[in-house]
This record gives structure tokens, sequence and C-alpha cells, in this order.
């Protein structure tokens, strides 16, 4: 009988959920690449892979608001704000990182079938600039939806950018020329169901909070050195809406405390709904990505979710909250806003 | 301000009235001591512009928070800018509304008039004289009015020995204030109060080697070096061009040496090694010894006793009435019965009427033992003795004998009367420019020459008034006017530190640690200047007067560098002097007049 034993999820427990979830995986999982189940050493980084973007966006509420509009309606909305942004870097290491459109939106998402004029706020020193909020209506009179509309802008706003950069990928077997030059990480899964905008796009999953593997192939995950992977394969969701080639990789060997899959991250590109042709182009991604993510992967004294928060994310995150500037001051702003345009003499 | 703005003030530092920070435009260069201007606009539309210097300079990364970042950052991964800002220490801020700059304000360099606004040149007006060049090549006007005793005066200099380079930068300044003109303006402006730099005179006091026996000489590797520096610092022209200053050796000079020793009778020549024309051997008869109260110089450390010092009085007094009236070197007593063997008789001259007529300074000591210790069988004469026990009397003249060596050849009254009008040292009728050159003399004698001289001088000018401003320089005051202890010298120094500005008598003194001289000395100078400070020294705090930076910053100067403070601008300096016109050696002494070999040749040959 095998010996009782407790390893620690790594992240820090106010984390929700933790790197660690475990829900079994009711899709489809097609071996494409081999049907060997082996680890996979990491090749150098191509050449001509010259740039990676690394993006990611983030979203914030300012505030709740309870809106009457001029013809007598009233419903829920929110100041909201949010910003995508990237890191432009070059994966051989031969230029400084750089900045590229960290750029905040604001918006006040409102209840459907409100009539609203766009809020200009107008700041007590002409220096700091004014803040715009353009009305946008939200899915339902739902008093989350505002927020959530503010998610879902920044997630469309997210992918755009992240495909804008991106090389194209050819999905077709007669067209394999198309070279890699740009490629793109993005945080997080690739979220939008179905359709592929057909860039170059890797959406690195730090948790695993679903189990996509089956019990006898879960194994391999805690053998796999720093830098290799698992083979490709190719997932259909449990509704067959959306279809990804996938695979894993190992950033860091995971301490003795730890669960043995500590260190491991998925990576997903999108793929077509039919699994029997893995475009070059994935291929290459997935047999560089070790490497990359090897020198991209952050440690545990900076960051609490490292090595799978990247040093760029980290970085971009810290740029993109920098963006929409202080939460103290735009709550104060829109307060002083709305003392200004709505007094007490105003309701008087 | 027609420059290109370098930066903007920072709002993530305090932006105060006298200090402020300002981030660094992209592709501009800042370095200390550059002189910026910032001009800010307050909310009724008035302007006010703020002049300051750069203190402090700094790049970091910013956007980082760990040290190991900067690998991230170098190897292309982690996305950071380097921030590059500077820190202003306001020097002027015109017109006097002591408001902050606005964070976003442009900052520029100061040039032309900005530059005279920042170092307050406008207001010296023609009492301005230039004091070396900044570290972008302009001058830094100095005020003469702090210098000359109109509203200020002396010159203190510290530094290290060697590296400070101190007398080079006091006689810079000498050359500067008599050949830029700036007396003959402040005179002209005075409407004729002050002489101007025909009046003008400097006192040089040489402590060391022979190094400046040689300024009426012009320096052979003059040429060479302004050369080499204007190409080193990026200059448009030569240091000396740009200050509008002649590069020229000093005129109309004069150099007095002692006498060497050993020459009894005939012959009296200066004791250098080096230079042997154009110096002339000085030296004090025996009566002007007397008469003239030398006696309490030879006590250096007469403050530590107050029973000594009482003799000294007293002997003073008595040796001084002896001498009235008396005419000749040498000084006749009558009373003087020496005994056998003590004094070879040969040796003295008898007068008609029985007198002696004393002729070297042991005589003199054996006269004084005489009369203090064995006149009355041992007893000494009550008149010169006063009570006083034996043994004070013994250290008296224990004392005489032990600088007997040094002053011997120094206090003489074998001279015949002409010789001794033509070896009289001649400091305020003769040349402008004094060389007293006491190296070759012992510690003791040293400082009977400087303080004898210096109350010379000082009597001169209490009877004549300031109209002629005299420039005393000075090495070593620690040595000569030294924090704890009291001397005769220190007191003449004392006198002419707090009372010398309103007679003309300007000390530009120098030492290596300003924190072992009398207080009150380094407290009146106007003028402050640093060279390069031993760190520990330089937190001492007699250099209060440098800010935090630059008191770090004096640890690291260069030779030829010096932070020169100044009343009219708050902040201390930095500047940089040229090499000297004038010979500092022999070996730089320019045989050639300026002329290449061949073209002397042809000189010759004509």
């Amino acid at each position: 009988m095998p010996a009782m034993r407790i390893r620690l999820d790594p992240w820090p427990v106010d984390f929700e959920g933790g790197q660690l979830g475990l829900n079994p995986f009711g899709g489809q999982l097609i071996d494409i690449e081999t049907a060997r189940w082996a680890a996979i050493a990491p090749r150098a980084i191509p050449e001509r892979l010259s740039t990676v973007y690394v993006v990611d966006g983030k979203p914030r509420m300012e505030s709740r608001v309870f809106i009457e509009d001029t013809h007598g309606e009233a419903g829920m909305g929110g100041f909201g704000a949010f910003v995508v942004g990237a890191v432009k870097l070059c994966p051989h290491g031969s230029r400084p990182a750089e900045l590229s459109d960290v750029v905040a939106s604001r918006v006040l998402a409102h209840a459907p079938g409100l009539r609203l004029d766009p809020c200009e706020l107008s700041p007590r020193d002409p220096h700091t600039g004014r803040l715009h909020y353009p009305p946008v209506a939200a899915a339902s009179g739902d008093p989350l939806a505002p927020q959530h509309k503010v998610q879902a802008l920044m997630l469309d706003a997210e992918q755009e950018l992240s495909h804008r950069y991106a090389s194209a990928v050819p999905l077709d077997e007669h067209d394999d020329r198309e070279p890699l030059s740009t490629l793109t990480l993005q945080d997080g899964t690739l979220r939008r169901s179905g359709v592929s905008l057909g860039g170059a796009v890797v959406g690195y999953v730090k948790t695993m909070q679903t189990q996509y593997l089956p019990p006898d192939r879960v194994g391999l995950l805690g053998t796999l050195k720093p830098g290799e992977r698992t083979p490709i394969m190719h997932l259909t969701s449990e509704t067959g809406k959306s279809t990804r080639f996938t695979w894993y990789v190992r950033l860091c060997d995971a301490a003795f405390y730890q669960h043995p899959m500590s260190g491991v991250m998925r990576l997903e590109m999108y793929a077509p709904d039919d699994p029997d042709f893995l475009p070059p182009a994935v291929r290459a991604v997935a047999n560089a990505s070790g490497a990359l993510l090897l020198r991209l992967g952050s440690k545990a004294h900076k960051d609490p979710r490292a090595p799978q928060n990247l040093i760029p994310t980290a970085a971009l995150e810290h740029a993109m909250t920098r963006a929409m500037g202080s939460p103290e001051l735009v709550t104060r702003r829109i307060r002083a806003h709305i003392a200004q345009t709505f007094g007490p003499e105003a309701v008087a | 301000m027609t420059s290109s703005r370098i930066g903007m003030v920072l709002g993530t530092e305090d932006v105060t009235p006298t200090v402020f920070w300002f981030a660094v435009t992209n592709g501009a260069s800042v370095q200390l001591d550059d002189l910026v201007t910032v001009q800010t606009t307050r909310p009724d539309g008035r302007a006010v512009t703020f002049y300051g210097l750069v203190d402090n300079v700094r790049k970091r990364h910013e956007g980082v928070t760990f040290e190991s970042d900067v690998e991230d950052v170098v190897s292309g991964v982690l996305p950071a800018s380097v921030s590059y800002a500077a820190r202003v220490l306001v020097t002027r801020v015109d017109p006097e509304h002591f408001i902050p700059p606005q964070p976003g304000d442009a900052v520029r360099h100061a040039t032309g008039d900005a530059l005279h606004m920042a170092l307050s040149a406008d207001k010296m007006k023609e009492a301005a004289f230039p004091a070396g060049l900044l570290a972008d090549g302009q001058a830094l006007p100095l005020n003469f009015r702090f210098v000359n005793g109109e509203s200020g005066g002396h010159i203190n200099i510290s530094g290290i020995s060697g590296v400070a380079t101190k007398t080079s930068y006091a006689l810079f300044l000498l050359h500067s204030i008599f050949r830029s003109g700036v007396m003959d303006r402040v005179s002209a402006a005075s409407g004729g109060q002050m002489a101007g730099s025909a009046g003008g005179r400097a006192i040089i006091f040489n402590v060391k080697g022979e190094d400046l026996l040689f300024l009426d000489q012009p320096n052979r590797r003059l040429d060479e070096k302004e050369r080499a520096a204007q190409a080193d610092k990026g200059l448009t022209a030569d240091r000396y061009t740009l200050m509008n200053l002649p590069r020229t050796p000093f005129r109309d000079t004069q150099f007095l040496a002692p006498p060497r020793p050993g020459s009894v009778s005939g012959q009296i020549t200066p004791h250098t090694d080096q230079r042997a024309q154009g110096v002339t051997p000085f030296v004090f008869t025996l009566r002007e010894f007397c008469e003239r109260r030398m006696l309490p110089f030879v006590f250096s450390d007469a403050g530590s006793s107050l029973n000594l010092g009482f003799v000294i009085g007293n002997v003073e007094e008595k040796l001084a009435r002896l001498a009235q009236g008396q005419t000749g070197p040498g000084l006749t007593v009558e009373d003087w019965t020496p005994e056998e063997g003590d004094v070879p008789l040969e040796e003295l001259s008898f007068t008609e009427v029985g007198g002696i007529t004393l002729r070297t300074f042991e005589q003199l000591v054996s006269y004084l033992e005489f009369k203090l210790l064995e006149e009355r069988e041992g007893e000494g004469d009550p008149k010169w003795v006063l009570k006083q026990s034996p043994g004070t009397l013994r250290a008296f003249t224990r004392r005489l004998r032990g600088v007997q060596k040094h002053l011997g050849p120094l206090i003489r009254g074998d001279l015949t009367p002409t010789e001794a009008d033509r070896y009289r040292p001649n400091l305020l009728r003769g040349a402008q420019l004094s060389v007293v050159d006491i190296h070759n003399l012992s510690g003791p004698a040293q400082m009977f020459v400087v303080g004898v001289l210096l109350r010379e001088v000082f009597e001169h000018k209490e009877r004549h008034g300031r109209q002629d401003t005299v420039f005393v320089v000075l090495d070593e005051l620690n040595k000569y006017a030294p924090r704890d202890e009291g001397s005769p010298i220190k007191d003449i120094l004392l006198e002419i530190a707090e009372r010398g500005r309103s007679l003309g008598i300007i000390l530009i003194g120098a030492q290596q640690t300003a924190s072992e001289v009398e207080r009150r000395i380094v407290s009146n100078a106007a003028i402050r200047v640093v060279g390069r400070l031993d760190l520990a020294e330089a937190e001492r705090p007699e250099y209060r007067f440098l800010p935090q930076s630059f008191r770090a910053r004096a640890g690291i100067l260069q030779p030829g560098t010096m932070l020169v403070s100044q009343p009219d601008v708050p902040n201390p300096v930095l500047v940089n002097y040229p090499f000297p016109a004038w010979a500092t050696r022999k070996d730089e002494v320019d045989d050639l007049g300026g002329k290449t070999a061949v073209e002397a040749g042809e000189d010759w040959l004509r």
C-alpha cells in the first residue's frame, strides 16, 4: 500500500482555485502529432522567429451606478475601464523588450434600453486630462451585466490585438511556405469559441483547472524535465463548439513539497475541426515553446505565480494598471462629476 | 533664453524653490556642475525664473522592482526604460518669489545672460573678475568687492598638499586680479577712492622648495599644456583667451631670500640654490631688532607660560629703550663686563667711553644672559629681572640660545649702514609682487620672518589707510595660526583677518585642513575655495558651506580643479583654472622667451 503524502499547491491561497483544480474533462482528445506518449525535448528557437508579443488585458469596474434617463427609464450600470497591451520582445534577446499599445478605454456600461449621453469628466487641474465614458449597453439588466460587458469588451480588444500582431498560420496542407516570423503569446485560453482568426497566437494557461489527460497519461506531466513538452493533441470541447491544438510544457522543476505538476503549463493554438492535419507552423511553435518559456518564466521570489506568470506579463500588468490611472483618483473624479452635474441643487 | 530644452521638472520628487529634480530628455546629456534655468508662470501670468546648478545626476531602470531584473531587461525579456534625472540646487530666483517650479516646466542650459543671472554676475557689474572656467567652458565671475574688503575680504583655500595645488590657484587669482583690469574698473567706479592695480601689491611667502622664484619667467610647457586641455575639454579657445587674461608671467616682481648662513662679514648672498640672479637677500639689523620690538616673534610659543610672556615683554621694552637714539646696525651697551672666556673679547668692539657695540645676535643673547642672570653676582639687574624666578629667566635665555643659530644670519649688527639699507626687506614700496622665500629657514626663523614682516605691513597700512590693497599669500596657516595655541604671529594674523579688510590688507590664506586653523581666521574669509580634501576632513564643520554632495566630491577633485564659494552665489561652483603662464620650477623656465630654438638662433646671428 503506498504511503500517504501531502504536497502543496504552489500558488498563494488568495488566488481563487489555486493552480491545480483537476476537474474531469468530458470532451474529445486525439493524438495528432504522434501516438507515442513520451516527453519531447525542446528545440532551439528558429532564427526566422524574430518577434514575440506577449498580450494581456485587464478590466476594472470603477463605480456601480443607478441611472435614470431623460425618458424616465431606469436601470443599473457602471463606470468601467479596460486596458489591453503587449510586450514586444525578441526571442533571441537581441533587442530590449518594449511595451506596445498599452491603451486604456473607458465605458459607461448600462442596462439595455436606456438612452444616455457620453459622460465627460473634466479635471480640477487642467494638466491631468479628461476622462471620456461613452455609453455601452450590457446584455441584460442583471446587476453584474455591466461588469461582464466590460470584461467582454476587453477580451475582444485583446483578441484583436493578438491577431493583428501575429503571422498567419496556414491551415492547409498545400501551403507551408508561410514563414513563422511573429508569434503572439496570450495570457489565458483563446476564449473565442469556434472561429480561428488565423494568426500564430498561443494561449498559455497557467492553471490546471481541468484535467484533460486520461489517468494513464497524467504521469508524464510529473516526469517532464524543464523545457520538455508532451506531444501535441487535438482537443474538442465538451460542447463540440471549439477545437484546439494543445500540449503541456514544464517551466521549472517542482520543489519536493509541491505537487508534481506545479511547474507545468498548458499551451493551445487554434485548430480546425478536422483532426487529421497538423500545420507545420503549430509544430514549430510547439518545438520552440520550451526554450521560449524557459526564458520568459519568472522566479518565485519575484512573483507569487512563478514561473507560470511570465516576466513580460508581470511587467505588462503593472503598466496596464498604471494606464488606467489611480482607482482612488478616478472614483473621486466620478464623485466630483456627479456632485457638479447633479448636485443637491439639481435635485431640488 | 534660446538654448533648447534638456529636461522637464519631475513631479514624482518634491519640487521646492531651492532643490528640485528634472528628468533629462532623451538624447540630452547633463553632468554635474551644469548651470540650468527654469521658467515657471504664476497664476497671475507673471514669470519667475529659477537658476541653479546640477549637483547630482542619476540613471535607473524604471518600472522594475528587483535588482536582478537588470539581467531580464538586458536580455530583452522585461520591458523597462532608463530614467535619467538630475538634481538642481537653486542659486537664484528672479524675481524673488519663492514658489516651487511646476512639474513639467522645461529645463534649459544657462548660457549668456541666463548664466550671468545664475552666477549673480549682473550684481557684480564692473567688480567681476574671472576665477576659472566652469565645466562648459564659460568663465566663473568672482566679485572683487568681496575680495578687496569693500563688502567682504580675504580668501581661504583648503586642500591636501600636492593634489589640491592651493598656491597655484592663489597665484592664478592674483594674476586675474592684477591683469583682468578689475582693480582699475572698481577704482574708476569708486571715483578715485581706490588706487587700482597700480597701487595694488602682493606679498607671497614661499614655504616650499624654490617653486615661486621663477614667477617672472614664462613657462615653457604652457603652450603644450593649454593645447591639450583645450582639446580634452572641447573648448573653443585656450583657457586664458576664454577668460580674457594675458598669457604672460608676473610683471614687476622682486624676490627676497634670507642670506646664506656662514658668511660672517663682507659678502651677503641669498640662500637659494636654483636662482642666483635677481634675488635680494634680506637681513634685519640688531638695532632694528631692538628698536622695532621684534623679540616677541622669536618666541612662537610664548602663550604657553604667563611668566615667560612677562619676561619677554619686559626685555622687549628694555631693549627698545636701549636702542632709542642709537644709529648704525649694531647696539651699543655700556654696562656689560663680559667674563673672560665667555665671549671672545676680540670679537667685541669697544666704544670710546667704555661701552661695547654688539655686532651679532649671539652677543645680544650673551648680553641678555648677563643682565638677567649674572650681574650682581648672579642676581641679575633688578630692573631687568623684575623679581621673576631664576627658573623663568633661564627658560627665557635657554630658548634664545636655542634659536640663536637660526636667527644669527638674519639679525646682524656687522653691516655697513649702506648694506643695512640695501638689504632691509622692502615690501610695500618696491615691486608689485614680492616673493619672500623662507623655505630654507628653520621653523622658528620662518615664524620670525613672517611675523615681523606681516606686522610691518599691518603697521604701515594702519598709518596709510586702505587706498592701496595689499594681498598677502600665506600657505600653512595651521602652522602660523593653529586653533589651540596662541603666538605673536597668530595675533597678527587675527588682526589682519578681523581688521585688515578695512585697512586694505587681504589675506589669501591656505592650509591643508581648515579644521586646524584658528576659527576666526577661516570664518572671516568671504571667498572660500576647496581643492581635494581628505573625506574625513570634508565632514568637519568648517566645510558646512559645501552641500553634502560637494563634500563627497571634494575627495575626488583633480589638480587644477577647485570648488569656489562666494557670498553672491549660495552654492559653491566647480572651476578649473589654466596651467600657469609663469614657471613654477627651474626646468619650466622658457629660456628662449617663447620662441623656438631656430627663431632665437636667428636673433643671435643678426
